[in-house]
């Protein structure tokens, strides 16, 4: 690895509200190796350029979950990302906050939102008191069962997760993706005795209000993955509780749906999702699409390789082994 | 005026777990931290915590190799509750929550560690730390207290010979805020960045121990620094002992297992501060890799194989990937030694008393002793949580019966007066330029190998540093989140700790543990078997020493 320094352009989002009338960008130049970590840059313009720039940081090795802020768009720890590769795809290094949580100054925002959401879920054990745990010695947890547990417990807490979340963005009451993986934490736990009672309480809780856009898995930096659990959380929660929302029913109709002739029928899935008095609220829309495209409206065609289709059912309706 | 009963500062393990024992006594209790919990150090702790629930291990034998490991400078009446504590701990951790590594049975994995007669370490995977802290937070946060977050302790105040409350600056808001309280816990952890080449956080600035000094309080055997042998060259990160504890082996320059030479009983699973010194020996005798990071031995993993590795090991995979660029599936990990541990701190008793009454301290801030002159990996998690359990405790019966306290508006001025200062200077120093001279000077002067010569000229430089701080300057005019003045509120704190650990060690003419000095090379029992306490005077810090205790275990030469 080489130690010889290439320049370096940050642009670094500036702003004090109450103080500053609006957000701005400074930049900064440095010369740096390309395997310096962000979070460096960040501190070396602080302590010989300007001490003013507010950051948050802690361990600087991507485990306190100080530093997520967004570079070049990408909501990410600036410990564990490096200039280098920043400067080669970008050209310069575009530092701001992270989004869905306000900016208290400069890189520093308020976790407000994205703490009160986990503090939500309920995150500790619930015990049954009728079920103690047993005296003197560690609960028994076979391998398997902690494989369970997928990477949640490497979550740090960085929120990066939450930041890049366009649900959280839409819909503040949705719990966002790191509450949610903390749920499927306590969901899969076998000390926990209220799996239930949370599942049912999550799924009018905004459980279904994730779009599956995986944004969160992508900006993870530890791969705890929150998008796939949270899949996981919404077959849990259909098999304890049936599908009750919206967003479930979508899901099960469409699943149902599908099997008959291997292509949607719109209709049947419109009702199955909206239920019949939700099909007269979107009759006006429905109207408006049957002028475009008649063909919609119609039952659909069986396709060919039914057969193919049915294993595919067969498949999915086999129980797993191992439950998610 | 803010009122409690009892006041932890600190939120890492140590700081969770004494305000859960004070939360359960009854007490109304305040956690000041200034960072969120979960992103406190404690966090960062990776192979793991030491309990002897073994079937062939026995409290006895963790309380001698911990006796050992102090190099006989431990106290080992608190030894011997720590490791009488240590199983009940561990077991308390899981019920709480805690997702450790289990074995095929469904028992608790454990696994070697270093200075260890048996595989003694209970871990989860190599983020041990994070899953404790997660597990204590969880239970913790199910109960009734008051957090302070990002709130930095600047006051500790001291009248009528006990405590009456702190003074903490609210980052936030950019305001100085009294607390009353009979009790205070200083949790606040190590004080890594005195050093430039650390595998602490950046946080970890000793901000509780030097306050406490201020304060009076004494501080107890400072000159006992651990550095951790293997520490990538990329600022200094750590590479767990778990990692040797899975089988890793260490390998100089020439391809030899040098550790043979050093400890050839028990190889790389020697105590920490005899690998460090081996691995420096080696840099130092020319049979060291050399490289634009300076230079290093090798710590070799590959003969473990990738499942191994990316499953026990799997945040030092991330950490040598994204942070060095090396793989060690297919590649050795360059490492060098680098500062992880103060075994000294605010001196206790084993209920984590002062020598101010309400002061308590806990972890890593505390120095009660049970780690001597060298702690065992694996020890320090294991102490966070029974020491912070006592002092909570602790604190909470001394402010159950504490008449109440008599903090004023007056006690807040002269902190609000001293700060002011800082920002009306329109010439002097800046902080980060005194923290980073510091910082070096420890680094060059105070390290793994000490001499007088060194030791004296590190003393100058640090004194003349401090002399320069008189005039430092917080240019960053804002309230709001002013980490210039956090800044020089931490190089103040570290400056101070770092004379006392000079001081200490020029005095201590031996070797013992980690303090290692080249023109003392023996260990000195008839002269030096006592602690070092160090207390504030208007002309620094004044030495004294107290006795150690023993009770079952006679010194012995130390060998591995």
């Amino acid at each position: 690895m080489s130690a010889e320094t290439i320049p370096v352009e940050f642009a670094v989002y500036r702003f004090q509200p109450g103080k500053d009338t609006a957000p701005r960008f400074q930049t900064y130049k440095l010369d740096l190796t390309p395997h310096t970590p962000v979070l460096t840059g960040l501190l070396r313009i602080r302590d010989e350029v300007d001490p003013s720039l507010g950051l948050r940081y802690s361990c600087r090795s991507a485990i306190c979950g100080s530093c997520a802020m967004r570079i070049n768009e990408k909501s990410r720890l600036a410990c564990e990302t490096q200039v280098g590769a920043e400067v080669a795809r970008h050209g310069r290094i575009v530092i701001e906050p992270m989004r869905n949580q306000a900016v208290i100054r400069d890189l520093v925002v308020d976790q407000t939102p994205f703490w009160r959401e986990y503090h939500k879920i309920e995150p500790h054990l619930k015990l049954d008191p009728r079920r103690p745990m047993p005296e003197g010695k560690a609960t028994p947890m076979t391998p398997a069962q902690v494989e369970r547990f997928k990477e949640t417990p490497r979550c740090i807490a960085c929120a990066a997760c939450y930041s890049a979340c366009p649900a959280a963005e839409a819909d503040p009451s949705f719990p966002g993706p790191m509450a949610l993986a903390k749920l499927y934490r306590f969901a899969v736990d076998p000390r926990d005795t209220a799996r239930t009672e949370r599942l049912l309480k999550i799924q009018p809780g905004g459980l279904w209000l994730c779009m599956r856009c995986h944004l969160c898995t992508e900006a993870c930096p530890k791969d705890v993955r929150p998008s796939e659990r949270i899949c996981d959380l919404k077959e849990m929660a259909i098999a304890v509780q049936g599908a009750t929302e919206m967003g479930s029913r979508h899901a099960v109709g469409f699943k149902e749906n599908l099997k008959d002739r291997g292509q949607l029928n719109e209709m049947k899935l419109v009702r199955a999702t909206s239920g019949f008095a939700g099909m007269l609220g979107q009759l006006g829309q429905g109207i408006r699409i049957y002028r475009k495209k008649p063909e919609i409206m119609k039952k659909p065609r069986k396709i060919e390789g039914m057969d193919e289709l049915e294993k595919i059912y067969a498949a999915l309706d086999t129980p797993k082994k191992e439950g998610p | 005026m803010l009122r409690h009963e009892v006041v932890v500062v600190g939120a890492g393990l140590a700081g969770q777990r004494a305000a859960l024992a004070a939360v359960e006594a009854g007490r109304n209790v305040a956690v000041v931290t200034k960072l969120h919990p979960l992103r406190s150090h404690s966090g960062a702790a990776q192979g793991g915590i030491n309990a002897a629930i073994g079937v062939n291990d026995s409290v006895d034998a963790h309380t001698f190799d911990t006796v050992k490991g102090s190099d006989y400078l431990g106290d080992q009446d608190a030894i011997e509750y720590f490791c009488r504590e240590a199983g009940p701990t561990v077991i308390e951790m899981e019920h709480f929550g805690t997702i450790f590594t289990r074995s095929e049975d469904g028992t608790l994995a454990q696994r070697p560690f270093g200075g260890a007669g048996f595989p003694r370490t209970v871990y989860a995977a190599d983020r041990t730390g994070l899953a404790l802290l997660q597990g204590l937070w969880e239970r913790l946060g199910d109960e009734k207290f008051t957090l302070y977050e990002e709130w930095e302790l600047a006051r500790i105040v001291v009248r009528e010979g006990r405590l009456q409350g702190i003074v903490a600056l609210d980052r936030r808001s950019g305001e100085f805020q009294e607390v009353a309280s009979k009790a205070v816990v200083i949790a606040t952890g190590g004080a890594g960045r005195i050093y430039g080449r650390t595998t602490n956080a950046h946080s970890c600035t000793g901000d509780g121990m030097a306050v406490a000094y201020q304060a009076g309080a004494f501080l107890k055997d400072m000159e006992f620094v651990q550095f951790h042998p293997t520490a990538l060259l990329e600022g200094g990160i750590l590479v767990t002992e778990g990692a040797r504890g899975e089988g890793g082996i260490l390998k100089n320059a020439v391809g030899e297992r040098f550790m043979s030479k050093y400890a050839p009983k028990v190889l790389e699973l020697a105590s920490r501060d005899v690998v460090a010194r081996a691995i420096m020996t080696e840099i130092l005798q020319g049979r060291g890799y050399s490289g634009p990071y300076g230079p290093s031995v090798h710590l070799e993993l590959m003969h473990l194989g990738k499942e191994k590795i990316e499953s026990r090991l799997q945040e030092i995979c991330d950490l040598c990937r994204s942070f060095a660029g090396i793989d060690p599936v297919t590649q050795p990990i360059p490492i060098a030694p680098a500062q992880h541990y103060m075994m000294g701190g605010v001196g206790t008793n084993i209920p984590g008393e002062t020598n101010i009454p309400g002061l308590y301290a806990a972890g890593e801030a505390a120095c009660v002793s049970i780690h001597g002159a060298n702690r065992l990996g694996g020890n320090s998690l294991m102490e966070t949580l029974v020491f912070g359990k006592a002092a909570g405790a602790a604190a909470a019966a001394y402010a159950a019966k504490a008449p109440e306290t008599t903090l004023t508006q007056g006690d807040l001025d002269p902190v609000v007066a001293k700060y002011r200062a800082w920002f009306a200077r329109k010439d002097g120093e800046e902080p980060s330029v005194l923290r980073s001279e510091v910082q070096q000077t420890m680094d060059r002067y105070v390290n793994i190998f000490r001499t007088a010569a060194d030791l004296e000229e590190g003393l100058k430089r640090v004194r003349a540093i401090k002399e320069r701080f008189s005039r430092v300057r917080v240019t960053d005019q804002s309230k709001v989140f002013n980490l210039n003045l956090s800044d020089a509120i931490e190089v103040e704190h570290i400056l101070d700790l770092a004379e006392v650990i000079i001081v200490g060690a020029i005095a201590r003419t031996e070797s013992r543990g980690a303090h290692f000095r080249t023109d003392f090379p023996k260990r000195d029992d008839p002269q030096w078997m006592k602690h070092t306490l160090a207390r504030l005077t208007p002309s620094g810090p004044e030495l004294s020493y107290s006795k150690v205790a023993f009770t079952r275990w006679e010194p012995k030469e130390r060998v591995y």
